[in-house]
Parts: structure tokens; C-alpha cells; sequence
């Protein structure tokens, strides 16, 4: 028995003891994403797949899309996969991000409670509804410097509503995730992407009320972090990673997604499409700009 | 370092210009930790008289529990709170998820056995026949309680500092129940999550800062009377 | 205010501690509960200040059984074997006390005055009460006991761990002080010497139960039984088929009634008187010899018989 509580009390130390040096002959880089992207489900699978494929890691960092441009700035990611195109112009001009690709965009809808008190449903004018909402209802937002946040206040703008005059307006400060949750126990209005809400669906009572117009469009691209600006990014592997999102098996790949968890997959591959699109950033990295693939 | 100066810089310029969200952040943290613990010590120092000098049968079951419950990380207990008050959750019609009622409950269950376990602790290193010699000088339970925790005093401030330290500083509790609503229920805390999400860096660090002054001056508050006491 | 006991028993982890059918305490009497360590003797005192329950029957305080109430405690004082005190001064520890017993603000002053200065400890009011050394300390405590005033006075090991003279000092003391300030008062004590000095009479507990109850003198003149005849210090010996509780000190050297052989095991010269160590039948006795006397020597026999005060045992 002595000799049993012996053994047992290093267990506590184990975790301790540095593991082994896994072999890492192929090495890895550090992506900076958005919690909406993660709370989708969609790295969990890819990365993995890109890992058996290439051998190289990829850790996943969600977090706002602020602070995901931010990381890229100062070097602490490789890579970088975000959607917010407005906020990504600056980093692309300042050098920090390089060889940007598209790879898929989803897009935004507008829930609320099935009660509909803005009387928005079915409207196919994503501003004019955000208008009723601001006038009748009430709305959480995410307030958290992410590309939705950055979506919704293009949409008030473009109301012509005064975010800070919305007398029931909460902002979260958080993800996508929590935010639905907060919305739903408030049963009010809200803008999310749809993956986050169909990975959300079951737990919630609000409903899509808004979606198709074309201003809701949630575009993705991904990004190598400039290795001339930091030395320490590791540019072959994160530019293999973008590379390979960009393959058109997992294009496909992508195109699938969710399916056959939610019925609907949860994005459109993009990587075909022309820069030319308007209201899209210009790949900066100097390549031509029609792809054959 | 530069974010750090930037951040000082940050944290001083907030201050003084007097900026009306913040003063609103601190005041809410103070408020809800305070609640927190002061009802975490009407709960807890009776019980952890009790536990100390009461001679029943599962005692020492009860005594390994509140010790573990010391242990217990925050955040679960943010979750199990979240789980009860949320809508769908047995208390959720009671309309208290996102509340910062909620938040004083979930700070509360975290700071309870804190203050229970330290308070035992101090009351069992007592003289055994302190709480024997009120009794038979007629003290009533009340009274008895009351001198003995002037007594305990020494370690009672420190299960107040320790209960309140715990809540002021944890972050996963606060942000599950309460939302981290803008104006509602933003705390020091989960204001620095959101921050820090944006890649505020400077804003963040000045909060941090902030955070940590606010923790400075109550404890060392509470130090001063627990030292003056010592003599 | 007399205190009695009827069919107590007290029982912790299922082993008896005690079992008294019955005892009384008479009013403004001083009684010693003498016994072995171990024997039960505190726990009859912590049952008689209400400090815990009997597993059955009763104590009473005059007429009224002390149910764990306030108005029961009113009649007692008690100074415990460690004496235990509040942070603060020794005058704010006597105040507390008097103030607990909802004693008026004047009143307390007097009677601090009184009690301190009659335990001889004026001098201690304003110092730390936790800074005093043993024999104050106890001195303290028996005056925050005896300030109290209450008709019944509970004294547990009263001259437990103070230095020798400091003991010396209050066992001489205390008899006036008990007669001065307290009604009746129970004392317990391990001690012969306590027992028999600060008491008028005895009641002598061995493992749970009473051996003797009643006045010293009669006590001590009939023990009745080997067990208690040896803790008040007889010395037990078989005579002719039956066993005699002899009182220290009174063996002689030579014949006598009732003759034994002593086999000597030392002598030593004290001076004044020979001090002789050896064995009677394996009982291990001491007796003194005049200087005057011829040294027996290690390992001799010698004739010794008993003076007076001879007690025949049963059994």
C-alpha cells in the first residue's frame, strides 16, 4: 500500500516533465484566424488533412479579427486567414501581409425572434432592415473589432442609423458563439455568418429573417506574413498553406463542408474567382490575377 | 517593453482625462466583487466556525470538500452558474443570465469556501478552550461567534483578502454569466479579453495595470487593519 | 448553593468514562475531585459547568438541572487547567468577563480591584494577559474566576504547570482566597497534596467511578480498597493471609503487632535522619531511621513494624 501511494504521488509531476520532442521534420507555423472561422468547425478538419498531406503543423490562434491582423503585424503568425477585406486593405499596403489568396467567402444573415416585432422578414434590403430593427427592436452585437462587427456598422451607415443612439443596442465585446447566446437569451435581433449560425442553430429560438443581399457577403482570404518584415516567419510552409487551400481538391473539399451536418454546406470556394469583383482587395503580391487552375 | 510603456502611458491617460467608460468599468468591478465577498463572509465565517468547532459525523468529508472546493477553477464554476440561470436551464425564467446579479452569484460560489476553509483554519489554531470559557462565562452562540472571530482576526482578514482577490482577478466566471455586456456588465477583466481581442495591446495592458492597482489598494487596505491588529 | 448528581453516566466512542449513581456537592463546602489521570474527573467538572451532556441523568445546581441555558450558567465560575485569555490587557480579560455577566460598569471596577488585588496580581492589570508568565497566569485566571462571584466555583488542575515556588506561593494562598470569594467550589486535581491541603473534603474517581465521597479525614481513614488506598498514598502490603493499607511514614524499625521483613536495597545518609529504600513481599517501601542508628547494609534483612492507623482491606 506504502509502496502504491508512493508511486501514485508523482503522478501530479507528470505533466511536468516536457514531453518528448516530437520530430518535427517538417515544421510548423502559426495561423491567425477568427473565432468565427474556428467556431465553424471548418480547421478542425482541414488542418489535420493538410498535416498528412505536407507533414507540417499548423496552430490555429483564433481570436478577433483585430487582433489576428494585429499578430501579423508584429510577427507573431505565418499565416493569416481572416474576412474582414476593408481592415486587411491597410495591412496588404503596409507590407505586413503578403501573397494574399481568396479562397471562400459565406455570408451574413439577420436573426431574431420569430416574433418579428421589426417586421423584417423576408426583406431583401439589408440596410432598410437594419433601419426598422434600430427604430422597433432591439439587437446585440458582437463589439469586438471583428469583420461582423465591422459588417454591421457598414449596415447602420449605410441605414443612416446611429449605432449609439439604438437604445437597446448590447455589444458583447466578444465571439460569435457567445454572442447568439446572448442574443438569444435577450430573443432579439442580431447579424451573424452563417456557419456560426448553423453550428449554433439547434441551441437557439431566433430564426433568419434577412439574407441574399449581396452587402452581407463574408469574404475570406489567406495571407503569408511578410518574412522581410520579420525574419522569424516561417514563409515556405505558411505559403505552402496558403497554396494548398487554394488547390482545387480542397476547393472542393471546402465546397462540401457542413453538409452532412447541417444540410447546407457553409461555404463557397472561391480560389477561381478574379480579383476583379468589385469591392475586392487587389492581390498585391505582383502575380497575375487570373489563375489557372 | 514598448507595449509596456505604452501601456502605463495608456493607463495614466485614461485616468486623467477621465474617461467615462472606464470610471464606469471600475466602479462596476469594485461593486460586484465587493457584494460578492462581503456575502461570501456572512455565509462563510459562521460555517467555518462551525466546521472548526463542531464534532459531528462526516466533519472531516465536509472539511476535504470546502478545501477542494478552494481548488475548484473558476470557469467551471462560471459554466455550472451559466447552466442554471441560462433560459433553457431550471432557473432560467427567472431572468437572471447576462444579469449582474448573476455575476454576484457565480463571484460568491467562488469566493464562499475560500473564506470558509481560511476561517476554520484560523479559528482551529485558537486556544480548543477559548469558545469553553464564553460559554461558561454566559456568552450566547452569537456572542461566542463574535469574540472569536475578534480573536481569529488575523485570519479572518485573510480569508477576506483571499476571497476577494479570487473574485477580483478571475475572468471565466464573469464573462460566462455575465456577457461581458457594454455597459452592463463589463468588468475590468473581461474588458481586457475584449481588448486584447482587438488587438488593443496598449488599452488592454492599461486595464491589466489598472486591474492590479485597484487589487494593490484594497489588499493593502486590508493589511494596514490586519497588522495594526497584530500588536 | 449545593450541587448534586444522580444516575450520571457519560459515554464517548462507545467506552464509558463515567458512571456515578450518586454524589452531592454540599453548599459553601470546598470539595477536591481526586483521581489517576484519565479517570474522568474533568469531564465531571465540564458535565457540572454544563460544557457537555450527559448520555443520562442529571446534574443540579441547587434545584434546577443544568440544561445547557444561560440562567444555569449564571451560577458558575470556572477557571480552566490552561489558563486562556483574549488579546488585550489583563484589566480588559477581567472586564470582558464581568461584562458578560451583565455586571453594572461600577461594580466591575470594584471587583476587579478587589479580586486582583487579593491573588496578589494589582501589578499585572495593564500588561498583555497573553505575556504572563505560568504562575501569574493561573493567578489571573483564578481571580477572573473568583471576580465572577458565582455560587458555585469550578477549579480544574488549579496548580497545573507553574514552577515550584510560584505553586508553593498560591497553594498557600488559595485556601483564604477560595474561603474569601467562593461559595461552594469543586477543584480537581491529580495531586495528593492539592487535594488534601485546599479541600475539606474529597471525592476520590478511579476509572470512572466513585471510590469515596465525604470529609478528608474519614476519606483518608477508610479507603476501601487497595486502589484507592494506594492513591492516597498508603502503602499496601499482605499481613498474615490479608492485606493492610499501611500510612506512609509510619513503618519503625524492629517488632511490633504486626512485624515485616524489609530487604534492604539502600541507605542513604541524609544527614539528619538515614533514608532506607528496599522491599517488603516486592512492595517497594521507604523508611527512615534515626541518624543515631547502624546503617543496615545493602541486601541485609530488617525487622519493621507499623505505627498507627493500620487499615484492614477488604480482599
Amino acid at each position: 500500500m506504502k509502496r502504491l501511494l508512493c508511486a501514485l504521488s508523482i503522478l501530479p509531476a507528470l505533466p511536468a516533465i516536457p514531453a518528448l520532442p516530437a520530430a518535427k521534420p517538417c515544421g510548423e507555423i502559426t495561423l491567425a484566424t477568427t473565432t468565427s472561422t474556428q467556431d465553424t468547425g471548418l480547421l478542425d478538419s482541414l488542418l489535420p488533412m493538410f498535416k498528412r498531406e505536407t507533414c507540417i503543423e499548423v496552430k490555429p490562434i483564433a481570436v478577433g479579427t483585430g487582433a489576428a491582423l494585429e499578430m501579423a503585424r508584429r510577427g507573431d503568425a505565418d499565416a493569416v486567414l481572416v474576412h474582414a477585406p476593408e481592415a486587411e486593405k491597410a495591412y496588404v499596403e503596409s507590407g505586413d501581409l503578403i501573397e494574399g489568396r481568396r479562397i471562400m467567402h459565406n455570408d451574413f444573415l439577420i436573426i431574431g425572434p420569430t416574433g418579428d416585432p421589426a417586421r423584417v422578414r423576408g426583406q431583401k434590403d439589408a440596410a432598410l432592415a437594419m433601419k426598422a430593427i434600430g427604430a422597433g427592436g432591439s439587437f446585440v452585437s458582437r463589439g469586438d473589432g471583428s469583420g461582423t462587427e465591422k459588417k454591421e456598422l457598414e449596415l447602420w451607415k449605410a441605414a443612416g442609423v446611429s449605432p449609439a443612439s439604438i437604445a437597446q443596442r448590447e455589444e458583447t465585446g466578444q465571439g460569435m458563439g457567445a454572442t447568439l447566446l446572448v442574443a438569444d437569451a435577450r430573443n432579439t435581433y442580431t447579424l451573424t455568418d452563417r456557419g456560426t449560425y448553423l453550428a449554433f442553430k439547434d441551441k437557439l429560438s431566433l430564426v433568419p429573417l434577412v439574407e441574399g443581399d449581396p452587402r452581407l457577403l463574408n469574404i475570406y482570404h489567406a495571407y503569408v506574413v511578410n518574412p522581410g518584415k520579420h525574419p522569424t516567419a516561417h514563409r515556405s510552409e505558411a505559403a505552402r498553406f496558403v497554396r494548398y487551400l487554394t488547390d482545387p481538391k480542397v476547393q472542393e473539399w471546402i465546397g462540401q463542408f457542413g453538409r452532412a451536418k447541417f444540410g447546407q454546406p457553409l461555404f463557397v470556394p472561391d480560389a477561381q474567382t478574379t480579383s476583379a469583383k468589385a469591392g475586392q482587395p487587389e492581390e498585391t503580391s505582383g502575380r497575375s490575377a487570373a489563375r489557372s487552375r | 517593453m514598448d507595449d509596456l510603456q505604452h501601456g502605463v502611458a495608456e493607463a495614466f491617460r485614461l485616468l486623467v482625462t477621465g474617461d467615462p467608460e472606464l470610471y464606469q468599468i471600475i466602479a462596476r468591478t469594485l461593486a460586484i466583487s465587493t457584494v460578492a465577498t462581503a456575502l461570501a463572509m456572512l455565509a462563510g465565517i459562521p460555517l467555518g466556525y462551525g466546521l472548526a468547532r463542531g464534532r459531528f459525523p462526516g466533519r472531516t468529508v465536509l472539511l476535504s470538500a470546502v478545501n477542494t472546493g478552494m481548488g475548484v477553477p473558476p470557469v467551471v464554476v462560471g459554466l455550472v452558474v451559466w447552466l442554471l440561470l441560462s433560459r433553457s436551464g431550471p432557473f432560467g425564467s427567472l431572468g437572471l443570465i447576462y444579469t449582474k446579479q448573476a455575476m454576484v452569484l457565480a463571484q460568491f460560489v467562488i469566493a464562499t469556501p475560500l473564506v470558509v476553509g481560511f476561517t476554520a483554519a484560523s479559528v482551529q489554531s485558537l486556544p480548543v478552550e477559548l469558545p469553553d470559557l464564553l460559554y461558561t462565562l454566559g456568552a450566547g452562540r452569537l456572542r461566542r461567534l463574535w469574540i472569536v472571530a475578534g480573536e481569529a482576526q488575523l485570519g479572518l482578514l485573510a480569508a477576506i483578502m483571499a476571497g476577494f482577490g479570487a473574485v477580483i482577478s478571475e475572468v471565466g466566471a464573469s464573462m460566462t454569466v455575465g456577457g461581458n455586456l457594454r455597459g452592463s456588465t463589463r468588468v475590468l477583466t473581461t474588458a481586457i479579453v475584449t481588448e486584447t481581442g482587438r488587438g488593443n495591446l496598449p488599452v488592454a495592458l492599461a486595464l491589466g495595470l489598472l486591474l492590479l492597482a485597484l487589487a494593490f489598494v484594497v489588499n493593502a487596505l486590508l493589511t494596514i487593519v490586519q497588522q495594526r491588529q497584530r500588536s | 448553593m449545593d450541587v448534586s448528581v444522580a444516575d450520571l453516566q457519560f459515554t464517548r466512542d462507545g467506552r464509558s468514562v463515567l458512571q456515578i449513581p450518586a454524589l452531592t456537592f454540599p453548599s459553601g463546602t470546598t470539595t477536591a475531585v481526586f483521581g489517576p489521570n484519565g479517570s474522568g474527573k474533568t469531564t465531571l467538572l465540564r458535565l457540572i459547568a454544563g460544557l457537555e451532556r450527559p448520555s443520562r441523568g442529571q446534574v443540579r445546581l441547587g434545584d434546577v438541572p443544568v440544561r445547557q441555558d444561560k440562567a444555569a450558567r449564571r451560577c458558575i465560575g470556572m477557571a480552566f487547567q490552561t489558563a486562556v485569555f483574549l488579546r488585550g490587557s489583563v484589566r480588559h480579560n477581567l472586564d470582558i468577563a464581568l461584562r458578560l455577566r451583565e455586571v453594572s460598569a461600577s461594580d466591575r471596577r470594584s471587583r476587579i480591584e478587589e479580586a486582583v488585588r487579593e491573588c496578589g496580581v494589582a501589578h499585572l492589570l495593564d500588561r498583555p494577559a497573553r505575556h504572563l508568565s505560568g504562575g501569574e497566569a493561573q493567578r489571573v485566571n483564578l481571580a477572573r474566576a473568583l471576580a465572577l462571584r458565582a455560587p458555585v466555583t469550578l477549579l480544574d488542575e488549579p496548580l497545573a504547570g507553574i514552577d515550584r515556588s510560584a505553586r508553593t506561593q498560591l497553594l498557600a494562598d488559595l485556601p483564604r482566597l477560595l474561603a474569601t470569594f467562593a461559595a461552594t467550589t469543586i477543584l480537581v486535581t491529580h495531586d495528593r497534596e492539592e487535594a488534601f491541603r485546599l479541600a475539606d473534603r474529597l471525592v476520590v474517581i478511579i476509572a470512572g467511578g466513585v471510590k469515596a465521597a465525604g470529609v478528608k479525614s474519614s476519606v483518608y481513614a477508610r479507603p476501601p480498597d487497595r486502589e484507592t488506598a494506594e492513591l492516597l498514598g498508603y502503602t499496601v502490603l499482605p499481613a498474615n493471609g490479608r492485606v493492610v493499607a499501611i500510612p506512609p511514614s509510619s513503618l519503625r524499625p524492629g517488632e511490633g503487632s504486626l512485624t515485616f521483613m524489609l530487604a534492604v536495597e539502600d541507605v542513604i545518609d541524609m544527614g539528619n535522619h538515614l533514608h532506607v529504600i528496599g522491599t517488603i513481599e516486592g512492595e517497594r517501601v521507604d523508611l527512615r531511621l534515626p541518624a543515631s542508628m547502624a546503617p543496615p547494609s545493602a541486601g541485609s534483612n530488617l525487622k519493621v513494624h507499623a505505627e498507627s492507623n493500620i487499615v484492614l482491606l477488604q480482599g
